[in-house]
C-alpha cells in the first residue's frame, strides 16, 4: 500500500462531530444551538417544519412574524394543511392554537397530523365582531394561530393583524375555501388541490392516506420557482 | 384575635371570629362556647351566635401583634425561626439545657410571655419541626426518641397535602403511624419525591435530608435606604427588589430557599434580624410578604414614641438584608432540553384566560383523546384551566400523575385515518341507491341497497356520484340502557376527491365528518 492510495483526509470542519446515523437527534442539536445563539438574524427567526411538508416550503420553514395564507376547497386537504403546520409549533416545544369558526376541528386528527395535544388549543364559536380582538389576543401568548378567514373580513382588520404578528414573531395561518380571500399581504400562499382516496373500493376496504396535491407560492422563494406543485402523504 | 382585640375593633369579652376568605379562622373563647368553631361559613356563625363581631384576616396586623412575643421569647434565646405570624419555633437543647430541661423551658416561655398579655399560648417540644408544630397544638412536652409514637396516632390530613392524605386513605393508611411503617424506597417509587418528604415527616425526621446544601457565601442580597425609610412601604418596595434579586440568582444556581433571614439597620445603627422559614420553596411573592410583615412589625411597633419607651429603633431604615439560611436543590422548574420551556406555557396560559375573559369558559377548549367508537365519541373537549382527563373518567392525581397515556383500540370503532372536521351537529344528507331511493337499515344492521349517489349542501358541487364506499358498519350502541340506546350504521364515502363519513340512524342519513 502506497501513501497515494489512501484517501485524502477531511479536513476538520467536514467531519461530522455526531454519528449521521441519528438525524433527529442531530436536528434537535442543531435546534438548541440557533436558540442559544446570542444574536438572532431575521432570517433565523423561522418556524421549521419537519417531515414531507417542510421539504416543500421554502427553506423549510415558516417565517415567524409573517402570514401564511391556506386555501383549497372542502374536502380538499386545507385543514390536514394548515394542521400539519401547527404540529410544527408543537414539535418545537411551542404553544399553537385554532380559531375554529365552525367548531368541527378534529381533535383526533390534529394528533395524527403530528400536533402535541398538549401544547394545543382550539378557540370556538367566536362572534363576528369579536373575532378580530381575539386573533390579536392569541397572536400575543403563542407561536402559532391557525384561523378561518371569517366572512366580510375588512382589510383595515386584517393589516392590523398582520403589523401584529410581526411584531409578535408569532406565524399566522389563514384558512379559507377561495384564494385570495385574505385581504391582506401574506408571506406564503398554499393551496391544496386535494388527491385521489385509495384503499376504497365497492364496498370494501379502508380509506388509507392520500398523498395531496399541493402548490406553494411564496416570496422566500426564487423567482424563477414561484410555485412548487408537489404530492405530499397526508391523512384525512 | 389578639391582634384585633389589641387594636379595640373587637370588644374584649365578647364573641369575635376572624374570617379568611369567608370561612372562620379564629373563634374567640366566648364564641367556642356558642359553637362556632373553625371551618365554618360566616352565615353559620352568625346564625349560631347573634351579635357575633365579625373581622376579616389581616396578615400585617397579626405580625404587628405579634413581635412583642418574638421580642420577648428573644430574651431566652437566640435563632429563632418564625412561620408564620402567630408561630415560631425554636431549637430547644441548649436553652433547654440551660433552664433545667424541657419543662424548665416550657416554664420559662410562658412566663416571659406573661407580660406581653397574650391568652392561649400553647408550647410544644418534639424532636423535629413537623412533630413540635402539633405538640404545640396539645401543648405537650415529648420527650427525647418518643416522636414516633406520639405521631403516630395523627391523622395523614396534618402532612398538609391533601392530595397525598386522600390516595393514602383510600390506600388504607389513616394515621402517620400506618403511612410511616412502609418501606421508604416503595414509597419514593410510589409517590415521588414529594412523597418521600412527607414519609419522613411521617416517621419523626426532617422533611428534607440533614445534609442542606450550604448556601453560597456571596447570596446574601443588601440594599442601602438613602434617605432611610420611616414608612413601612417604602422599605417594602426596597425588599421586593431584593427578593426577586436573591431569588433569581438561587433559581441560576438551580437553588430554592426555604429559610431567610431579614436583618435591617436603622439610622442610629441598631441591628435587627429574623429568621423566616416556610414549608417548600419560598416565591418571589411569598418573600416579599415575609419581609413586609417584619418590617411592618419593627417600624410600626419600633418608630414613635413607644420606640423610645422600649429602647428600640428610634430611626429609619438604613439598609436592608437577606441571606438565604436554608438552601435545598430546586426541582420542579427544570426546563426541558428539547425545548417545553415553561415561561411559553405562562404566556399562553395568560393569553387563553384572557379570550375566556372575553368569550366565555367554553370557548377555549384542549382536546383530549379517549375511547369512543366514532370520530366524535373519541375526543373529549375540555375548557381550557380544568384537568385534562376523559369524559367521566377519574381525574388526574396530584401525586401519582396520569396513570396511562395510550389508549387501547375500542372494537367496532370506524377504521382509516382521522376525519380534520367532525361536524357537530351533524349535517343532512341524501345517500342514494342505483334506483334512486334512499338508503335504509334493516334492524339486523342491513342495508337496503349499496351507496350510489350523496347529496348534502356542504360538498362542492352538493355532492354526486358515489365512486367508491366501504360499509355499512353497524353499530348497537348501549343496547342495555333504554334512554341510550341507538342503532346506527356507518359508511365512508368517497364522492370525486372528498371522502366522508355518513351515518345512518333511525332512517335519515347525516354527514358526520369529513376527511379534509
Amino acid at each position: 500500500m502506497t501513501l497515494a492510495a489512501l484517501p485524502p483526509t477531511p479536513s476538520p470542519a467536514l467531519v461530522p462531530a455526531l454519528p449521521k446515523r441519528d438525524t433527529t437527534a442531530r436536528a434537535h442539536l442543531d435546534a438548541v444551538a440557533r436558540r442559544g445563539a446570542p444574536l438572532v438574524l431575521a432570517r433565523d427567526r423561522v418556524l421549521e417544519v419537519p417531515g414531507p411538508l417542510g421539504a416543500l416550503l421554502p427553506g423549510g420553514a415558516l417565517q415567524r412574524g409573517t402570514v401564511t395564507t391556506v386555501d383549497g376547497e372542502r374536502g380538499a386537504g386545507v385543514t390536514s394543511l394548515a394542521l400539519g403546520l401547527a404540529a410544527a409549533a408543537t414539535a418545537a416545544g411551542e404553544w399553537a392554537v385554532a380559531v375554529d369558526l365552525p367548531g368541527t376541528l378534529g381533535g383526533l386528527a390534529a394528533r395524527e397530523a403530528g400536533v402535541e395535544l398538549t401544547r394545543f388549543a382550539v378557540v370556538r364559536e367566536v362572534p363576528g365582531d369579536h373575532w378580530a380582538a381575539v386573533v390579536a389576543a392569541l397572536l400575543d401568548g403563542v407561536s402559532l394561530v391557525m384561523a378561518d378567514v371569517p366572512r366580510g373580513l375588512r382589510a383595515a382588520d386584517a393589516r392590523r393583524l398582520v403589523a401584529r404578528a410581526r411584531e409578535r414573531s408569532t406565524v399566522l395561518v389563514m384558512v379559507s375555501a377561495a384564494a385570495r380571500a385574505w385581504p391582506a399581504d401574506a408571506a406564503l400562499r398554499l393551496r391544496a388541490e386535494g388527491g385521489a382516496w385509495t384503499g376504497l373500493g365497492s364496498g370494501r376496504g379502508v380509506l388509507a392516506p392520500r398523498p395531496l396535491r399541493l402548490r406553494v407560492e411564496g416570496r422566500g422563494m426564487p423567482s424563477a420557482v414561484r410555485t412548487v406543485d408537489g404530492p405530499l402523504a397526508l391523512t384525512g | 384575635m389578639v391582634a384585633a382585640r389589641r387594636r379595640g375593633d373587637a370588644p374584649g369579652d365578647e364573641p369575635v371570629v376572624v374570617l379568611d376568605r369567608g370561612r372562620v379562622l379564629a373563634a374567640s373563647r366566648e364564641a367556642r362556647a356558642e359553637e362556632v368553631g373553625t371551618g365554618l361559613r360566616r352565615r353559620e356563625a352568625e346564625a349560631r351566635c347573634p351579635g357575633i363581631t365579625v373581622i376579616e384576616r389581616d396578615p400585617a396586623a397579626d405580625a404587628r401583634a405579634f413581635e412583642p412575643v418574638v421580642r420577648a421569647i428573644e430574651d431566652l434565646t437566640p435563632r429563632l425561626v418564625i412561620d408564620r405570624p402567630g408561630m415560631l419555633g425554636f431549637p430547644t437543647r441548649g436553652p433547654s439545657r440551660y433552664f433545667g430541661g424541657d419543662d424548665g423551658l416550657v416554664a420559662r416561655v410562658l412566663g416571659a410571655l406573661d407580660p406581653v398579655g397574650v391568652e392561649d399560648v400553647r408550647v410544644g417540644i418534639a424532636d423535629g419541626a413537623f412533630a413540635a408544630r402539633l405538640a404545640a397544638r396539645r401543648a405537650v412536652v415529648v420527650p427525647p426518641g418518643e416522636t414516633p409514637a406520639f405521631l403516630a396516632p395523627w391523622p395523614v390530613g396534618v402532612l398538609g397535602d391533601d392530595g397525598l392524605a386522600g390516595v393514602l386513605a383510600r390506600l388504607g393508611l389513616r394515621t402517620l403511624g400506618a403511612f410511616a411503617a412502609l418501606p421508604s424506597p416503595a414509597v419514593l417509587a410510589r409517590f415521588g419525591p414529594d412523597g418521600t418528604g412527607a414519609h419522613r415527616l411521617a416517621r419523626g425526621e426532617e422533611e428534607h435530608p440533614p445534609a442542606l446544601t450550604v448556601p453560597p457565601p456571596d447570596l446574601v442580597e443588601v440594599c442601602e435606604i438613602d434617605p432611610p425609610a420611616e414608612r413601612v412601604d417604602e422599605a417594602a418596595f426596597m425588599a421586593k427588589g431584593l427578593a426577586d434579586r436573591l431569588l433569581g440568582r438561587l433559581e441560576e444556581r438551580g437553588l430554592a430557599c426555604t429559610q431567610v433571614v431579614v436583618e435591617a439597620e436603622t439610622e442610629h445603627g441598631e441591628h435587627l434580624s429574623r429568621s423566616w422559614r416556610h414549608d417548600g420553596a419560598l416565591t418571589p411573592a411569598a418573600l416579599t410578604e415575609r419581609v413586609r410583615w417584619q418590617l411592618d412589625g419593627w417600624i410600626t411597633d419600633g418608630l414613635g414614641e413607644r420606640a423610645v419607651a422600649a429602647g428600640r429603633l428610634t430611626g429609619g431604615l438604613t439598609l436592608l438584608r437577606l441571606t438565604p439560611d436554608q438552601v435545598i436543590p430546586a426541582h420542579g422548574r427544570q426546563l426541558g432540553f428539547w425545548g417545553g420551556d415553561a415561561a411559553s406555557t405562562d404566556r399562553a396560559a395568560r393569553v387563553f384566560a384572557r379570550v375566556q375573559g372575553m368569550l366565555g369558559l367554553e370557548h377555549v377548549v384542549t382536546p383530549v383523546p379517549q375511547g369512543g367508537r366514532t370520530p366524535a365519541e373519541r375526543v373529549h373537549w375540555v375548557p381550557w384551566g380544568e384537568p385534562r382527563v376523559p369524559e367521566g373518567g377519574r381525574p388526574v392525581d396530584p401525586v401519582v400523575g396520569p396513570t396511562t397515556t395510550e389508549l387501547p383500540a375500542w372494537p367496532g370503532a370506524v377504521p382509516g385515518p382521522a376525519p380534520a372536521r367532525v361536524l357537530a351537529p351533524p349535517a343532512p344528507v341524501e345517500l342514494l341507491d342505483d334506483r334512486g331511493r334512499p338508503i335504509v337499515v334493516t334492524s339486523r344492521g342491513e342495508a337496503s341497497g349499496t351507496p350510489a349517489v350523496l347529496r348534502c349542501a356542504l360538498l362542492p358541487d352538493r355532492g354526486g356520484a358515489v365512486t367508491a364506499w366501504a360499509g355499512p358498519w353497524a353499530q348497537d350502541v348501549r343496547w342495555w340502557d333504554r334512554a341510550g340506546r341507538a342503532r346506527r350504521v356507518h359508511w365512508q364515502v368517497v364522492v370525486g376527491e372528498v371522502a366522508c363519513l355518513v351515518r345512518v340512524e333511525r332512517g335519515t342519513a347525516t354527514l358526520d365528518a369529513l376527511y379534509d
